[in-house]
Formats: structure tokens, C-alpha cells, sequence
């Protein structure tokens, strides 16, 4: 007879099979790491190139350049790029962040070296036309302006400038007027510092074979583009020595909330316990932060809390959006949420689920090409090899409640904190 | 191409398994075929309530989430108008706890009151999220009403307004359940290392005794033909003038379709699409300009929505606009234009098809709409469409009074810089 009341047998996961990126050298010395895996055919090529907003003089710059990238090389007009990527099928994403700038290609593995024929010409030959550097700053302004009525970039902004100080690069500081003081020669002058072979590393993704990484020796492995190296800038933290900070922004119903503190780097004795802890915190749907705000109080339709880690700094950071009215006692189940963790143990049951959870979230991490090469370049960016993975298992395994308890009280005092609320008063 | 296996269930559900053994998860997804075209008028937003009321434990099980994290699984649900889609991946050898969550609350429900308390307000707290505080958040919201006068998708599915979910009463809760959530208004998707047998086995197992319902075949009022152009104007707080024309468009079987998305894909997709290239970067018209199906089941709307540049009127907008679709009626599309369009189409298919997940929900959909193997039919049917079929599609969707003009004007103010 069938039993409703429990749940069928659940059995642990015991294996994790982690394919491992492999590497190659290019000629030039370019690191080339590549996931072979899939059942498509198809491939993700990403061309990092240290090149975030931590090198850039001004705002934007590091931004605007990367997005240049597809407006025009020696050999193709930006119309061209356009024509030849939409018949292929194939896809740029040009993304840059902090600390690095990004031109990723998706494509059909069938088209592959016509995609990179042209992909090589757009990285190494960038001319930037400057009809298509103001059209891009147009859209872009716009952007800005639409951005900047959005509770949750007020306050994500501030929070930054608050966390770091505002001349620090980790602090998003743009402002309208940053757009006007933009001109062609800056960003000419940026990609030549540092979009070149010297700067560069490759993740590929999909079906590698051998044809696909003698394609990439031979448009990208050679000494034509080598840059001189720089030395990367040196920033020092200023944070506020003030805790608390409210954003004004008139007539909205609901505001931004962003808590946060520095955390600890991943390669730090107690990342994966900590890692742990913030799950049981706010890291997943059954979270503390997301049960009691969300699913008793009903006060938001979603809060989290999680870790950024960037290359010199990591943080901790809890989002939410709520009602005006609900600002006071969300701000008041946070901090209480954080006491409990520090005063009563974690009980066994809920220790097991978000065990069995973050055990199933390692399983998805390591399933499909893409998600391989996202696993990899999540320790390749801070040094770190598979071992960490080999780390985090182990203590995910072996982890007790007085620990969690132990770590709470060691990292989650909430007179750490910053608080950013924007919204109206 | 998807290799997959179908069988209906004595009890009227439909079950669907795909195998893929590149993946150590597998994904199931239950669709049922209720959405907020379903609603009464006055009470709309209930079948998306609703869908956060299936995670608020049913007969035998108090609590959704805690068994299925604990089985190392993962899960999220949508609501379209059209229909409610709940899906979950779990680790191969859990598959089991799946079948067990799902088809408990297929069965019934645990109808909590403070489930339905807490959640009126979480869904409230969505609504002013994504629509009441954000920028251009209530523009489906004032098209839907502008473009449909009898057809449920007149409203969007998060409701008209806040206050009919605030009325949402325990009864009515209970009379949705029966009256849509059914073995036989369902389909189960299970794909991922599995085999069709043990698929076959654990459906029955779970699912088999589940009392057919007898749901009843749904009598939809149809938008009648619009005849007449339609404009409205509103004044917003954001920072740029938006204008947005919706025309009625073919349902989502009829041959129609295809050519109307290729037609879509032509004006806007990607950098080389042409209203990108003349209005945007040539003309420098607009700073942002799309053409996009609302992707209905039901006839839906094309929608071609542009932010125009500073300085350019809404009025010039819209002649440009109307500029672009009127050369689509009056010269065929090239074959390369056409040729180009489809090879991206096809590619995306090909993306698509990466992810079992992806391949669990989008046989799911399917099927609820007619059939799941539409799927692998598709790529053929885009690859059929002609450039005289672009023309004659363009013809008839673009013709003078299908259209629903919304201006969405920026009241003017200082905004605060930060």
C-alpha cells in the first residue's frame, strides 16, 4: 500500500563527476582551457582580457571600449559584424566588470572558423568609427537614465560607495555628466593597453576537438598583438565610518535594501563553512531570511543573502525589496535572524536539508559544457585549482552545527553591517 | 531532434520521457493547461495566486521544499496566460521524491489558511516589484486593455489590480483547484537519465489513482476583428518617451505564425536586422527599438515598442516605424534576408536543445498546446516559409486598423542624480 505520509528513500549522493578543464599553451603563451563535453554542436569561446573597470582612468571606459569591440575592425564595418554573426547564427556577448573585460562567441561548431576568422580581426583590429561611438553613448545615456529610477541600482550604488569609498573602482560612481567627457582616443588608447595577447587567457566550452584549438593557434597564437604589460593600479579601501545610509527617490511604494560586510577571500580557512552558513542564512528558498520574511510575514517577494568575491575584495551582501511600510521590520528580522544563528544551534534536520541541497547544486555546477567552464573559471580567476571543489566537499560533508553556531558568532554581528535603504521616507 | 515516448494514463494524464544520458539529473514538469485566460474578470491574478499556493503543502505533505532539498533537488514554477508550469530537477536516484511532492498536491491540496494570508500578500508585494515600482512596469498592463475588449488576455497575468487579490477568498481557492488541477488538464515530463519504463512505473505508481476530474473543455470569448486604429497617451514618471504599436496577430497554430516571427526577426533581431540598422544606427531615430510576439497560445500581438532619440517626437517615431512595416507589405524580403533569419533560428533551436531541463519544459508547453512533437517539426516549418508568405503575412497583420498605439510619455522632471 502506497504510503503518502513519508517521503520515498533518498539516497545520498555519494559521487560527483567533476570533468576537468584541460590546458594548452598558444604559441604567444596565451593559457587555453577547454571543457570537452556536450551533446551539440556547438561551442562557447570566452577571450578574457584583464580589463574591468580597475584599470580605467575615467568612468565608463573600461565599459565602453569593450562594447566597441563589435562596432568596427580594419576589416569589417559594424554593419558586416552584424550581417555575418545573424547569419551564422552566432552570438558576441561583450560584458566587462571589475576587473576583467569579456568577448565571449556562441557558435554553431559548423561555422566555427568563420566565426573566428572574423572574431580575430574584431579583437586585434578594433578601429573604433566614432559615428558608431556616439550612437552607442546615446543608447547608453539612456540606459543610465532608466537605470537610475530603479530603487534597487539607487541603492546598490550607494551601497558600493559606501562599502569602499567612492574613488575606489569597486564603487559604481557613474554619473550623466561621465558620458559627456568620453571621447574616441580614450578608448583607443585603453584597448591598446590592455586588449593584447600578453593580457588575454581562453575558456572554451562545447565540443573541443583538436581542429578547434588549432583554430585558435591560428588566429590567436601569434606574436602580431603582444602588448606591454602594465602594472595593474593599486586602490586602498575607504569605507564610511558611517553604518547607515537612506537614498531619497520620491514616490515609489517599495524600497532597496542592501546589508552588507567584507567577508573572507575563497581561498581563507573558513570559506566553505562559512559557505554553508550563509546558505542556512539567506542562500536558498528554504532559507532563514527567505521563510521568515517572505513565507510568515509576507513582507517581500524575495530576500537572499550572499557572498561576492572579487579579486581583491569579497563581500557579504543581503537584497531584498519591500513595501515602504516594511522597511523597519525587515531591517529588525534580519538582525534577529542573524542573533539565532549565534545563540541556538542549527537543528540536525534542517543541518541534513541544506546539506542534500548545496550537494545538488554541486551536482548542477558540474552538468553540461557551460556550466563546467563556469565552475573552472570560478577558481581559475582567484589561482585556485580543483582542489577547492575537493575543500568545499569535504567540509560540506563533515560540517556540525556548533560550528555554524561557532562561525555566526564569529561573522555575523550585525553592528558589522551596512545598510543601505533606498526609497521614500 | 528530441527522441521522446508518450502514454496517457487510465486516469487521462498524459506522460512524456525523453533520455538524455549526458546529464547525472533529471528533470520533471508538470504543465497544466490553466492560465489567467481561465479567470473570471473579476478576479483576476487567481491562477498565479495559485501557483504560490501549490508550494503551501498539500494533503499528505506539510511542507514542499524541505523533502525535495533534501533529496538534493531544486525547483520554480511560472504562470503565462495561457498555462501554470511547475518543474524540479533532482540527482537520477531521487527521482522518486518528485513523483511523490508532485502528485500529492495533483491530488489535493492542503488548503492552509495562512498559506493563502501570507501569500496574497507575497504576490502583492510582486505586483508592486515588477509593476507599480518600476519604470514603464504597468505598459502590458495598458496594452492588454487597449488591444483586447473581449478576450481574457486583456488582463496581465499578475491581475488588473491589487484588490482582486486581496479577495482572494479560500472557496474560490478551492473551487480553482478542482475545477482546473486534474490528471486529465496535465502533462508530465520526465527528462534526463531515466528510461521509459521506470518513468511508466513511478506514474503509475504516483499519479495513476488520482481521480480523473472530468475538466471541462474551456469556451474562451475571441477578440472580433479590429477595424478601427486605437490610440491612448499616458503621462509617466521615467526618463524617456516610449512608444508601442500592437497588432492582432495569427494564433500560435496557425501556419501563419511562423512567417509572422520571421517577420519580427527581420525587423529586429540582432545588429543587422533592418529596423536596427536604419533607425538606430543609421537614422539615429531611436536608441532602442524592438519587434516581438507576445508569444500567446491564443491570437496574441506583435509588438514593435522604440525609446526615439532626444528630440525626435513620438509622432516621427511612429512614421518611421510604420515607414519599415510598410516596405515589409509592399517588396518581398530577399532570399539572403530571409535565408539569414531562418539559419538563426535554427541555431537557437539547436541552444535550446542543450539543456534537459529546457527540453522537459518546452515538450511540456507543447503538448498543452496541441502536441509535444511540434517541437521537431518546427525547424521544418520555419525552413518552408517562403518570401511571398513574409509579404502576405506582413499584408494582413500590418493592415490599416489592426493596431493599438500606446504613447508612453516622460513627464518632465529633475531627476536625482547619484
Amino acid at each position: 500500500m502506497l504510503n503518502r505520509n513519508i517521503q520515498p528513500p533518498v539516497n545520498p549522493i555519494e559521487h560527483i563527476d567533476m570533468v576537468k578543464a584541460e590546458k594548452r599553451l598558444l604559441s604567444n603563451g596565451i593559457p587555453v582551457y577547454f571543457v570537452n563535453a556536450g551533446s551539440q554542436d556547438v561551442v562557447k569561446i570566452d577571450f578574457i582580457f584583464e580589463a574591468g573597470t580597475w584599470f580605467q582612468e575615467a568612468n565608463l571606459v573600461a565599459s565602453l571600449c569593450n562594447s566597441m569591440l563589435e562596432e568596427g575592425s580594419v576589416n569589417y564595418s559594424a554593419a558586416d559584424i552584424g550581417e555575418k554573426f545573424d547569419f551564422y547564427g552566432a552570438y558576441i556577448q561583450l560584458t566587462a566588470d571589475q576587473n576583467y573585460g569579456y568577448f565571449n562567441i556562441i557558435s554553431l561548431g559548423k561555422h566555427l572558423k568563420t566565426i573566428l576568422e572574423i572574431t580575430e580581426n574584431l579583437i586585434k583590429h578594433s578601429v573604433f568609427p566614432q559615428y558608431e561611438l556616439e550612437v552607442l553613448i546615446d543608447k547608453n545615456k539612456q540606459k543610465f537614465l532608466l537605470e537610475n529610477e530603479k530603487v534597487k541600482t539607487l541603492c546598490q550604488k550607494k551601497f558600493t560607495q559606501v562599502m569602499f569609498g567612492e574613488s575606489h573602482p569597486y564603487a559604481i560612481t557613474n554619473k550623466l555628466e561621465d558620458f559627456d567627457q568620453i571621447n574616441r582616443e580614450m578608448l583607443l588608447q585603453f584597448y591598446q593597453s590592455y586588449y593584447h595577447s600578453g593580457n588575454c587567457r581562453i575558456i572554451a566550452a562545447g565540443q573541443i576537438d583538436e581542429s578547434v584549438l588549432a583554430l585558435l593557434e591560428t588566429h590567436f597564437g601569434g606574436s602580431d598583438w603582444q602588448g606591454n604589460s602594465i602594472n595593474a593600479p593599486k586602490y586602498e579601501i575607504s569605507p564610511d565610518p558611517q553604518k547607515f545610509h537612506h537614498v531619497e527617490k520620491t514616490n515609489g511604494i517599495q524600497s532597496a535594501v542592501r546589508m552588507g560586510k567584507f567577508w573572507v577571500p575563497k581561498n581563507h580557512p573558513d570559506y566553505h563553512a562559512l559557505a554553508v552558513l550563509i546558505t542556512i542564512f539567506g542562500g536558498y528558498f528554504g532559507s532563514r531570511l527567505m521563510t521568515n520574511i517572505r513565507e510568515e510575514k509576507g513582507y517581500t517577494y524575495g530576500i537572499g543573502s550572499y557572498v561576492l568575491s572579487l579579486k581583491h575584495v569579497s563581500y557579504l551582501i543581503i537584497t531584498t525589496e519591500v513595501g515602504n511600510e516594511y522597511i523597519e521590520p525587515t531591517l529588525k528580522e534580519i538582525t534577529m535572524e542573524m542573533k539565532r544563528l549565534q545563540t541556538e544551534l542549527v537543528s540536525e534536520n534542517e543541518l541534513e536539508t541544506v546539506k542534500s541541497y548545496l550537494l545538488g547544486e554541486f551536482l548542477r555546477d558540474f552538468d553540461g559544457p557551460f556550466a563546467l567552464a563556469g565552475s573552472f573559471k570560478a577558481i581559475n580567476d582567484f589561482g585556485l585549482d580543483y582542489s577547492f571543489y575537493d575543500d568545499s566537499l569535504r567540509v560540506l560533508r563533515n560540517i556540525t552545527s556548533e560550528k555554524i553556531m561557532q562561525l555566526a558568532q564569529q561573522y555575523l554581528n550585525s553592528e558589522d553591517f551596512y545598510t543601505v535603504v533606498a526609497g521614500s521616507k | 531532434m528530441i527522441h521522446f515516448e508518450r502514454t496517457k494514463l487510465a486516469n487521462g494524464l498524459t506522460v512524456i520521457v525523453h533520455q538524455d544520458k549526458t546529464t547525472p539529473m533529471v528533470a520533471i514538469d508538470v504543465c497544466y493547461n490553466v492560465g489567467s485566460r481561465d479567470e473570471h474578470p473579476d478576479r483576476t491574478g487567481f491562477a498565479h495566486l495559485f501557483e504560490h499556493l501549490m508550494f503551501g503543502g498539500s494533503k499528505h505533505i506539510p511542507l514542499y521544499d524541505e523533502p525535495l532539498q533534501k533529496a538534493g533537488g531544486d525547483n520554480n514554477a511560472f504562470t503565462s496566460n495561457d498555462l501554470t508550469n511547475y518543474y524540479l530537477t533532482l540527482p537520477k536516484n531521487n527521482i522518486e521524491t518528485g513523483f511523490w511532492l508532485e502528485s500529492d498536491r495533483m491530488l489535493e491540496l492542503a488548503f492552509s489558511k495562512s498559506s493563502l494570508d501570507v501569500q496574497r500578500n507575497v504576490v502583492i508585494e510582486e505586483f508592486k516589484q515588477r509593476n507599480l515600482n518600476q519604470p514603464y512596469g504597468d505598459v502590458w498592463a495598458l496594452l492588454r486593455q487597449l488591444a483586447y475588449k473581449v478576450h481574457p488576455y486583456q488582463w496581465p497575468t499578475i491581475g488588473r489590480e491589487i484588490s482582486h487579490i486581496e479577495k482572494a477568498t479560500m472557496q474560490q481557492v478551492k473551487d480553482f483547484f478542482y475545477a482546473h488541477y486534474a490528471p486529465d488538464n496535465a502533462v508530465l515530463v520526465v527528462a534526463g537519465d531515466v528510461d521509459f519504463d521506470k518513468v511508466l512505473t513511478l506514474a503509475n505508481r504516483w499519479f495513476g489513482h488520482i481521480p480523473n476530474r472530468a475538466v471541462k473543455q474551456r469556451a474562451i470569448p475571441q477578440e472580433p476583428e479590429q477595424t478601427e486604429i486605437r490610440e491612448q497617451s499616458v503621462v509617466r514618471d521615467v526618463p524617456n518617451d516610449t512608444i508601442y504599436m500592437a497588432y492582432h496577430m495569427a494564433d500560435r497554430l496557425d501556419p501563419m505564425y511562423y512567417a509572422t516571427d520571421l517577420i519580427s526577426d527581420v525587423l529586429s533581431n540582432g545588429n543587422s536586422s533592418r529596423m536596427y540598422q536604419n533607425l538606430v544606427q543609421k537614422e539615429k531615430l531611436f536608441t532602442e527599438l524592438d519587434a516581438y510576439l507576445s508569444g500567446d497560445n491564443d491570437p496574441g500581438l506583435f509588438v514593435v515598442s522604440g525609446k526615439p532619440s532626444n528630440g525626435i517626437s513620438l509622432e516621427t517615431a511612429r512614421r518611421a516605424i510604420e515607414r519599415e512595416l510598410d516596405r515589409m507589405k509592399q517588396e518581398r524580403v530577399s532570399e539572403y534576408e530571409l535565408e539569414k533569419v531562418k539559419n538563426k533560428v535554427e541555431a537557437n533551436i539547436e541552444y535550446s536543445e542543450m539543456n534537459y531541463l529546457n527540453k522537459a519544459m518546452n515538450l511540456a508547453t507543447n503538448e498543452i498546446l496541441n502536441d509535444a512533437g511540434l517541437i521537431n517539426s518546427q525547424v521544418d516549418f520555419y525552413r518552408s516559409v517562403t518570401t511571398a508568405q513574409i509579404q502576405e503575412v506582413a499584408q494582413h497583420l500590418f493592415r490599416h486598423g489592426n493596431c493599438s498605439v500606446l504613447n508612453y510619455i516622460a513627464k518632465k522632471s529633475e531627476h536625482v542624480e547619484s
